[in-house]
């Protein structure tokens, strides 16, 4: 097997021809290639395995879902005398659920926070792979491995804006509020970035998320004209 | 899936066919006509209805390989198939656990020459899941869309919101990821043969 590196139109080749999307002149000068080159030879039957495993992945997780959905399905019907013991059940998850019923803060971070989408299109400024390969994590709401790559690329190039604003959302959207705070307060007093109006607003989240609720009114956010509206509902419902 | 209806999986090779692709109406009519039989003999037989589970997800693993590769007998019936090799995977399971815990039920086992799982069958199989354990989330979903829901490049990038040539250069580092992977696995053979 070829140690070497294949090339991305090489890879595309040898794609096309196992998929059989190849013009009819590139196939047979591709097999015309295929017969005399044992390399290629090896390069396509490898190419078609792995295409296999993809295919044999995702067939084995269509079987997964139906089943976890019989599991599912067969887990709740119980003979009748567990009914009675089912709605004991619910009044007692009910019980449970008002005692460790989200707090105030939780309640209204929970209505209030959307995620940022992302960039759709990627910057001019980092248009290398690794920022849209992490973006494209972020999207899935992978946002450990968006965060760990970008910060790679924040340690080489600090003081970058764009990968400040992505870290900081993908702490938050996984939920590490704290972690968020530092890099939504740099982002928030740079007077000359794009992103200076969303991080303040993201930074008040963050507080709300932690029940910082001094550093939230400290913000004044209630005067800000895109978010004003939003910030004064939650302060009211905290209690200015 | 792929914009083509479920099979009727009565029809000899219209099943075949549609679960090659993947076709998730098929392989949920396959799984609601023939699990059942295979639950009751694992229950049977020392085991849980998760052990049912288990042994028929390899049992279906190893036909839709075997109709991939178009290996196939023409006369297959996908429910005496199913049957005969989870039935043999238990069978096979007790029995390797049957100096522990477990009490064997003695039952014939049915090996079925040239329609079952062959060991050099299962070794591909799984060397096939290792390879797809190797990726990470990402690479699932790209490789997943274009390989086996057929998803071109177009719809995939506009479904997660990147450019075409994102999703492209993605799939490209996802499957050198997996060439690697190979390789280092074959330098691995090589090394135990020694």
């Amino acid at each position: 097997m070829s140690k070497e590196a294949l090339g991305q139109s090489r890879f595309e080749a040898v794609e096309a021809y196992l998929l059989g999307t190849m013009s009819a002149a590139d196939r047979t000068s591709f097999e015309l290639e295929l017969g005399a080159d044992g390399e290629l030879q090896t390069e396509v039957q490898l190419q078609r395995e792995n295409m296999l495993a993809v295919e044999m992945g995702g067939m084995r997780q269509t079987l997964g879902a139906i089943m976890a959905e019989d599991r599912e399905r067969s887990s709740v019907t119980w003979p009748h005398y567990l009914k009675y013991a089912a709605a004991a059940a619910v009044l007692l998850i009910g019980a449970l659920w008002w005692l460790t019923r989200p707090s105030l803060n939780e309640r209204l971070y929970a209505e209030y926070h959307q995620a940022d989408p992302g960039l759709p299109v990627p910057m001019s400024a980092t248009r290398d792979p690794e920022f849209q390969d992490a973006m494209v994590a972020y999207k899935m709401g992978q946002y450990k491995e968006a965060s760990s790559k970008w910060g790679k690329i924040l340690a080489a190039a600090p003081g970058n804006d764009t990968l400040a604003y992505y870290i900081a959302s993908a702490h938050l959207s996984a939920g590490d509020a704290a972690g968020a705070i530092p890099l939504f307060k740099i982002v928030g007093n740079s007077p000359s970035s794009v992103f200076r109006d969303k991080a303040n607003w993201y930074l008040f989240l963050s507080y709300l998320h932690e029940g910082r609720f001094a550093e939230m009114r400290a913000m004044r956010l209630d005067q800000d004209s895109t978010y004003g509206e939003r910030a004064a509902g939650i302060l009211g419902k905290i209690g200015k | 899936m792929n914009g083509n209806a479920t099979a009727d999986i009565s029809v000899p090779s219209a099943w075949e066919e549609a679960l090659v692709r993947g076709d998730p109406g098929t392989i949920k009519q396959l799984y609601a006509l023939h699990f059942p039989p295979v639950k009751r003999f694992v229950r049977q037989n020392s085991g849980t209805g998760e052990d049912a589970r288990d042994v028929f997800q390899e049992a279906i693993t190893v036909l839709w390989l075997k109709a991939r590769d178009g290996i196939l007998r023409k006369d297959t019936e996908p429910g005496a198939f199913l049957f005969r090799v989870s039935k043999n995977k238990w069978l096979d399971r007790i029995r390797s656990a049957a100096h522990r815990t477990m009490t064997v039920v003695p039952v014939d086992h049915n090996p079925a020459p040239g329609n079952g799982g062959s060991e050099e069958l299962e070794e591909r199989i799984q060397r096939l899941k290792e390879v797809y354990d190797r990726m990470d989330g990402k690479c699932r979903t790209v490789l997943g869309r274009f390989y086996f829901q057929r998803e071109d490049l177009a719809t995939i990038a506009d479904n997660l919101g990147v450019t075409e040539e994102s999703i492209r250069t993605i799939k490209y580092r996802c499957m050198m990821k997996l060439r690697a992977f190979r390789k280092h696995l074959a330098g691995d053979e090589k090394g135990t043969e020694r």
